[in-house]
């Protein structure tokens, strides 16, 4: 199974990409830049994906969201069919397509963005399996990346754009030879949707929230309950600030991080069973969970 | 408009994840800078010298969308990562499998005891009969260790060391590709990572930008803060909350006593909020 499975692993997981789609848009590299110069920098929240993917949130001509990964594999903005038709971008048959507007989160508004609106195999394959725990729908390439010096570190939670002042990035050149294309991949995206509906896979990336409580408390020793919010389902259900949390939902709880586990699975709604120390008694509680964070 | 809102509902899953691994295995004692230069390839690509196991230079593509390192079958073999006399049988397109990198040097930057995929990647073997020898690609497993800044003006590339240990990409993926086929098929439920004492709505047809605040607890962290039934949530931590969804997986990025910015639209003005947001649920 492994043996089987690792290829199209490996081939939808890495985003290198060929085109030479790009090659009808020629930029001129701009001279007379000086290297090094410093310019704005914005800060660009991101996530890594299960795959381990950098995303970052794009809104195109003001739809989206859209997530995007950073990808220096790949020559250009790439979005999918879906995507451009709700963005409203034209179709090119060859070369890239004209952005309205290509917002990065965080505030940073690329000037002059193009991309290449075609489906990737990789983010078809990922999708169809929900590899990543995330719909994709598009990379970030070269023709955006080089404008910035770009600032990757993962133990931030925000990724640095910094603009180079006076540079334009050298543009796309005819590459000759080669047998162009993905070298014939084509064919891995249906062949991973093909896998997913054979091995029952239907990906389901939708969140809904937990449901709110509205306790504060300390976890020093045990979980105590340090205040209950007025007018919250904990209030309701008469809890009381120092109340020690014994069980949730049937399971001990030690630690704060027992507690999320317990409520990991407890959306708006659910009724909540809670056994807490009061004083000498042990006394068992039901919170009806309400909507807030 | 419904379908995109839908969509960006859709968008959110991995938050919780991340969160957790964001924090640094080690800390490092120093953390000297690293310049890496690279070359421009025409397809657009960034080319680095690669040694393996003191072997080499190749040239390698440098793919911040790829999961893993990845070498093709002749440098495995000429480095030594793959036993030349080797008879396993090789699956699709090559594939060995996982091996053990002992030494990585990436340029200047050396990294001990790294991981590729021993594969021969048909883009990577398009691109190398276009453009001369390219031999593999080096991705996430090296570039997530340090606070990597790419210049392409310069074309070099400057790492700093920052502890990061990453989680084996390719055993996640694997692990992902089973599990997929009994996974929970229920949305996925998010909680913020702190209490923010406030809630949001977005009725169906409401298509403008943020969600409603409804309720807003007045001894809450952000009801000290100012936050306001009737405000128009439109970011959180920089983050936009076009949906309810996002808004939970924004919060479910923001730690217990960290500071963050609401930005919310008030009267017709945008309003910044500091919150500081406490343990709670």
């Amino acid at each position: 199974m492994r043996r089987f499975l690792a290829p199209p692993a490996f081939l939808a997981g890495l985003l290198l990409v060929l085109s030479t789609a790009p090659a009808a848009d020629p930029v001129p590299a701009k001279a007379g830049a000086k290297a090094g110069e410093k310019g704005k920098r914005t800060e660009v929240p991101y996530r890594l994906t299960d795959t381990k993917h950098v995303m970052v949130r794009v809104k195109l001509n003001g739809k989206g969201p859209f997530n995007l990964i950073l990808d220096t594999g790949a020559p250009a903005v790439f979005i999918t069919k879906a995507v451009a038709k709700k963005a409203g971008v034209p179709v090119t048959e060859k070369g890239l397509s004209d952005f309205e507007k290509f917002e990065i989160e965080g505030g940073l508004v690329v000037p002059g963005a193009k991309g290449r609106v075609e489906d990737l195999f990789q983010l078809d394959g990922m999708n169809g399996m929900g590899l990543a725990g995330v719909e994709l729908h598009g990379v970030v390439g070269y023709n955006v990346l080089a404008k910035y010096r770009v600032e990757y570190d993962f133990t931030a939670d925000r990724l640095g754009f910094e603009e180079i002042p006076g540079f334009e990035p050298p543009g796309f050149v005819r590459i000759s030879g080669g047998k162009g294309g993905q070298g014939q991949l084509e064919m891995m995206g249906p062949l991973m949707k093909m896998m997913a509906s054979m091995m029952g896979i239907k990906p389901n990336f939708a969140v809904a929230p937990r449901g709110f409580v509205g306790v504060e408390y300390d976890d020093k020793d045990g979980v105590v309950i340090t205040k209950v919010l007025t007018d919250s389902p904990a209030a309701k259900a008469g809890v009381k600030a120092g109340d020690k949390l014994l069980e949730v939902r049937s399971t001990e709880i030690e630690t704060a991080k027992g507690l999320t586990r317990a409520l990991a699975k407890a959306g708006v709604g659910t009724r909540l069973r809670v056994l807490v120390k009061r004083g000498s008694d042990d006394v068992e509680l039901t919170i009806d969970l309400g909507r807030g964070l | 408009m419904r379908a995109i809102l839908a969509l960006a509902l859709f968008a959110a899953a991995p938050a919780l994840v991340v969160s957790q691994e964001r924090v640094p295995a080690k800390k490092l004692a120093k953390a000297e800078p690293v310049v890496v230069p690279f070359e421009l390839l025409d397809s657009r690509h960034m080319a680095v010298m690669v040694k393996l196991n003191g072997k080499g230079p190749y040239k390698l593509i440098f793919d911040t969308g790829a999961p893993m390192n990845l070498i093709n079958n002749r440098i495995a073999k000429d480095s030594g990562v793959l036993d030349a006399k080797n008879k396993a049988p090789a699956g699709l397109f090559g594939t060995m499998g996982q091996k053990k990198v002992a030494l990585l040097e990436v340029g200047p930057a050396k990294l001990e005891n790294a991981t590729a995929v021993v594969m021969d990647h048909p883009t990577v073997a398009a691109i190398s009969e276009a453009l001369g020898p390219i031999d593999g690609i080096i991705g996430f497993p090296f570039f997530a260790r340090y606070k990597a800044t790419i210049d392409y003006q310069k074309r070099e590339m400057t790492l700093v060391p920052n502890g990061y240990v990453p989680a084996d990409a390719m055993e996640a993926l694997m692990g992902k590709m089973m599990a997929a086929q009994n996974a929970d098929k229920g949305p996925k439920i998010v909680g913020p990572a702190a209490l923010f004492g406030f809630a949001v709505d977005k009725p169906a047809g409401d298509t403008a930008a943020g969600v409603a605040v409804t309720d807003v607890l007045k001894e809450g962290a952000a009801g000290k803060a100012g936050l306001k039934a009737g405000d128009r949530l439109l970011t959180l931590d920089a983050r936009w909350t076009d949906t309810i969804g996002d808004t939970y997986l924004a919060a479910s990025l923001v730690r217990v006593g960290r500071d963050v910015v609401l930005v919310v639209e008030r009267g017709g003005q945008e309003v910044r909020l500091t919150v500081r947001p406490v343990r709670g649920v």
